[in-house]
This record gives C-alpha cells, sequence and structure tokens, in this order.
C-alpha cells in the first residue's frame, strides 16, 4: 500500500531550498510515465495531540504562532527562522500533513497491512524540543510510538546520509525500539552526532546502533557492513515492525555529503531490507522518504524503491517525453537511464583505506553492543 | 570559559587521620580518583587512588597497611590549585606541565570545587561545538590582520549561525580555522568560499 497526498508539497522552505517539494513532483510524473502509478491512499493531516506524543508543547507552540507570523524571540532556540529550517507560512499544517502520512502507515500496519510505502516524510532530525536540519515535527517517531504504544516492538533502520540523530534522541531509552542509522561519519556531517559509542540509555543501552561510514564510501563497502549489521541487529532484536527512513542523500550525486552510492547499491539494498523484514519483522515493514537533494540520482531512486516494492521488473531508459519535459523546467540534461552509468565517477585512490575502517567501525560497533542486545 | 564552568562541586574530601583501607573505599563508591584532604577546614593536602596503590603496594619496601597507615603519611603536601576565575586553558597547562590530574579549586583559601582532566574534556567538547547539531568547515587561512573576520563575515552574509570556531597556527604563517556551522549545507558554503578566494580543506571539491 502505497500513501501519498499532493498536499506534501505544501512543505515548502522556498525556491532555492535543497528540500524541495519539486522532488515529489518529478517522482509521481515519472511514476504515471512510466504507466506504474497506482492511486495512493491519502491519509489525514495529523493532530496537534499527535504531534505532541514525541514533541513538547513549547516547541508547537512557536511552531504555530510563527506559522501565524507573530514574533517569536526565542525561536532561534527552537531550530527555526534559521538557514537550514525558515518559517514559511501554513509549515504548522504542512509539517502535520508529512506525520499524518506516516501516522497513517503505522495505523494500517496495525489493522493487518504488511508493507506501506509513505511516498514524502522521513524528517529524522527534529527532535523532542527543537526543529532541526529540514524537519519541523518528526513523522518517523510520531508513528514509532504509536507502534509501541500498541504493544510492537519496532526496529528503526535508517539509510539516509545524515545520522538519524532526532530519532535516535526520542527513543534513546527506550528498551522497545531498536535504532540503526548508517550515515556519513558526524566528524565532518551535519549533525555531528551517531558515533558508534551513543548506544543508548539505561532501558535502551544496546538498542541504539550507529555506523558511521568514512566519507567516499561506495557501494561495496557500504554493502558489505550493511549485509552484516541488519540481519544480526534484527535477528538478535526481533522486531515486530520495520520502519524505514530511505533518504536517497548517500548517492554520489548528493550536493550535501560524500558518500559514493550508485543507484546499483540501492537496487540490492531495498530488496535486502525487504527480505529482512519478512525474515525478523513478521514480514512487516513501513518506508518512508527522507533526504536526498540532487533531483536527478533521488527521483531514480525513489522510482526504484516504488518498483522493488511492487515487484515490478525495473524500467532501463526513461519516458522521452518526462525527459524532455522535466530537463526543459530544470534547465539540466538528466540521467537518460534509470540506473548510472558502469563508470559513474573516478577511481577513488583510497579505497582499499576507506574498506578497511568501516570493517573496523563495524567491529567497534557489535563488541560495544553485543553484551546488551543478546536476549 | 572559566574554571568555574567546568569544575564540580561540592568537593568529597577526607581528613588526614583516616586510613588508606577508609580513604580507597570512598573513592571507589563516589567513583573518583581524587581527594583533597581537609584539616581544620583548610586544604592540607591531596591524594589520589595511585598514591594509595603504592603505599600499599606488596612491593613497597615498608609493606602494605591499608588499614593502619594514615592519608597524612602519604597525601601530597604542597597542593597545586586553581582559581574559579582562571581561564580554563589556564588550568590545563598547569596540569600538563605538572603532570597532574586535578586542581582543587580555592576561593579566598576555601575550597569551593575541583577540575580534573575529564571536566577539561567536557570543556574542550563543548569548546568544539560538536554537542549542537551541526557541519563542520575547514579553512587555510593566512595568518594576517582580518582573514576571520572575511571568513565569519562570509557566513554572517549566508545567515549562519556559528556554533564554535577554533583555530590553530599552523607552519608559522598561516591559521586553520575549524569551524562548525548550524547547517547541511556545508558543501554550498566551501563552493562559495572557494570562490572569493578561501582554501577550504573540509568539505571536499568533487572532481565530478
Ligand atoms: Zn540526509
Amino acid at each position: 500500500m502505497v500513501i501519498y497526498r499532493d498536499e506534501y508539497r505544501l512543505y515548502n522552505f522556498g525556491p532555492s531550498h535543497p528540500f524541495s517539494p519539486v522532488r515529489l513532483e518529478m517522482l509521481t510524473s515519472l511514476l504515471q510515465a512510466l504507466g506504474v502509478w497506482r492511486e495512493p491512499l491519502v491519509p489525514q493531516e495529523a493532530t496537534r495531540e499527535d504531534v505532541l506524543s514525541v514533541h513538547s508543547e513549547r516547541l508547537v507552540k512557536r511552531v504555530e504562532a510563527a506559522t501565524r507570523g507573530e514574533r517569536v524571540p526565542d525561536l532561534e532556540h527552537y531550530g527555526l527562522g534559521t538557514g537550514d529550517t525558515p518559517l514559511f507560512p501554513g509549515m504548522d499544517r504542512a509539517a502535520r500533513i508529512l506525520v499524518g502520512g506516516t501516522l497513517e502507515g503505522a495505523r494500517r500496519i496495525l489493522a493487518g497491512e504488511k508493507w506501506v510505502l509513505q511516498l514524502g516524510g522521513g524528517l529524522h532530525h527534529a527532535q523532542y524540543d527543537r526543529s532541526s536540519g529540514f524537519c519541523v515535527y518528526n513523522d518517523l517517531s510520531v508513528a514509532i510510538r504509536h507502534l509501541t504504544r500498541a504493544g510492537l516492538r519496532v526496529a528503526y533502520l535508517d539509510i539516509d546520509v545524515h545520522h538519524g540523530d532526532g530519532v535516535q534522541w526520542i527513543h534513546y531509552e527506550e528498551k522497545e525500539v531498536l535504532t540503526l542509522s548508517f550515515h556519513e561519519s558526524g566528524r565532518y556531517l551535519f549533525p555531528g552526532t551517531g558515533h558508534v559509542h551513543e548506544i543508548g540509555r539505561g532501558e535502551g543501552v544496546g538498542r541504539k546502533l550507529n555506523l558511521p561510514l568514512e566519507p567516499f564510501t561506495e557501494d561495496e563497502s557500504y554493502l558489505e557492513v550493511f549485509q552484516v549489521l541488519v540481519p544480526w541487529a534484527l535477528s538478535t532484536f526481533r522486531p515486530d515492525v520495520l520502519v524505514v527512513q530511505a533518504g536517497a542523500d548517500a548517492h554520489f550525486l548528493d550536493p550535501l555529503a560524500d558518500l559514493l552510492l550508485t543507484t546499483r547499491a540501492y537496487a540490492r539494498i531495498f530488496p535486502l531490507i525487504l527480505e529482512y523484514a519478512e525474515a525478523y519483522a513478521g514480514g512487516r515493514v513501513l518506508f518512508t522518504l527522507g533526504g536526498g537533494y540532487s533531483l536527478d540520482a533521488t527521483v531514480r531512486i525513489w522510482a526504484l524503491l516504488y518498483h522493488v516494492f511492487h515487484g515490478l521488473p525495473l524500467p532501463e531508459r526513461l519516458p522521452e517525453g518526462w525527459l524532455r519535459e522535466w530537463e526543459a523546467r530544470l534547465g539540466n540534461p538528466l540521467t537518460p537511464t534509470l540506473h548510472d552509468p558502469e563508470v559513474p565517477y573516478p577511481e577513488i585512490p583510497r579505497r582499499q583505506e576507506i574498506e578497511k575502517r568501516n570493517r573496523l567501525t563495524l567491529e567497534r560497533l557489535t563488541e560495544l553492543v553485543r553484551p546488551h542486545l543478546v536476549h | 570559559m572559566l574554571v568555574q564552568d567546568v569544575m564540580r562541586f561540592p568537593v568529597v574530601t577526607v581528613e588526614p587521620g583516616v586510613t588508606l583501607e577508609e580513604a580507597y573505599r570512598l573513592l571507589l563508591e563516589k567513583g573518583i580518583r581524587h581527594l583533597p584532604v581537609m584539616g581544620e577546614g583548610r586544604l592540607v593536602g591531596i591524594i589520589t587512588d595511585r598514591d594509595i596503590r603504592l603505599a600499599t603496594s606488596h612491593l613497597n619496601p615498608k609493606g602494605p597497611c591499608p588499614g593502619c597507615t594514615r592519608v597524612a603519611e602519604v597525601m601530597t603536601q604542597e597542593v597545586v590549585t586553581a582559581h574559579p576565575l582562571d581561564p580554563v586553558e589556564e588550568a590545563a597547562r598547569v596540569m600538563r606541565e605538572r603532570k597532574i590530574g586535578c586542581l582543587p579549586v580555592l576561593e579566598d583559601g576555601v575550597l569551593v570545587g575541583i577540575v580534573t582532566g575529564i571536566d577539561l574534556l567536557d570543556a574542550l567538547l563543548k569548546l568544539t561545538g560538536v554537542t549542537e547539531p551541526s557541519g563542520r568547515l575547514e579553512v587555510r587561512l593566512p595568518d594576517r590582520v582580518g582573514e576571520l573576520a572575511r571568513l565569519t563575515g562570509f557566513l554572517a552574509g549566508r545567515g549562519i549561525n556559528i556554533h564554535s570556531l577554533l583555530s590553530y597556527p599552523e607552519n608559522g604563517d598561516r591559521v586553520r580555522a575549524v569551524v562548525r556551522v548550524n547547517t547541511l549545507e556545508t558543501h554550498l558554503l566551501a563552493e562559495g568560499l572557494r570562490q572569493e578566494g578561501f582554501e577550504v580543506l573540509w568539505p571536499p571539491k568533487k572532481p565530478w
């Protein structure tokens, strides 16, 4: 089941902001041009109460006031009105619409649905008391809390290139939530967290896992650690459902980060996630989107996800008419095939060192959490 | 950042007459490694877990006697101290030069806190700004008037909040500046800085 609503595109920080609603417009028009678009379920917007299940009242009040155009002097303390998360009219509702989609996904899972793809959301930086990094409210945590309140154990898997800090901190002391984030090391990249040593606190110890990857990590090294860590963590934790943040910004074309995944890695990762859900999470999985700031790459990756999700064969070339229309609109050439070219970027001289360091990080992480994660 | 911003208080102390056994138990119980020794309300010495282990070792010629040796016999008497208004870097320098692990903090002769190596590491973390959600820029600047101002002015012009800014000398005539900025868009900033003629070391320029 796919969840989508045109009003997701109201979540718009302005024309020059990277978190652009154009991504969704391009994606849905591409799926239509390919003839695979099926009518989605249109979700309700989340209520104020829903948002308050994971956020502070004072944060919500400030988002609401700013949305009404009131001047609030301490907005920046709450991560709002900043360069990354500027204010825009209707922000509160636009954010609640995205939250509503992911929450609807959680409700459908509880109602017996196995696979849900929410074509939006993934706002993993928003914290209990602070908006951050393009993320006003945390749709993922609202959905996760809805699931845990219904008695389910949730494994959260984050493949966005940035650390899923908001989700991690919100559930940091919860034993029924496993968080697992693959990201470019926070030594350099926003938000600076996601170290292997962040493994949870109190009852949550050993259930927050971070694999910070070296800048310039490529497909092979990524898949190597992914295929060791994810099945191990899931088979040990035994969740009832898997919630996935499927950000597409680990792609080599992404302008904000430095991992070098190609579409071929994503074509392996998405089926693997479905396999793992089947093997370790009762077959239940809820996907959301997330970051992804190269329009060209992001739209192809999410189109790929949509095909894998529906068990459709992958198209090779993208429709000519669609390409012409969007190339004219964006004023840039686009990759004409779903996959990247065979040799998409020059050779990376440090490849072996990077692979070695990623393996080492994986070892350190498993050593740290093993004593806590075993049941 | 001053010593009073990073020091811990109240301070766990002992009297000179307690035995090493009692002092050691106190260290274990509180999870600490340093005990200022107080005699009649005044700081008269300091004793560490290492002092106690050395004094009670089987290798000690006088032989181990944790239950009969008093703190006063083993403690260091000439205690190096800090003042609450000392800058943290001064505390760090004293501890490094004297190779000691802590400084009792005195104000008008009264013990008001203690600073250990761990507190200075916390201070370092705070100074580097990694405790706030942020990305990292690294820029090499000529070591001359106005270069840092040019850098921060550029960031201000882009509406970027700086969480922290560290700079240190490099090769005599240059300065390395490490800036933690409240944005996901460090690549965009780096590109803008390069266009303005800055030498940006991180994030790197992608060759495609
Ligand atoms: Zn991201």
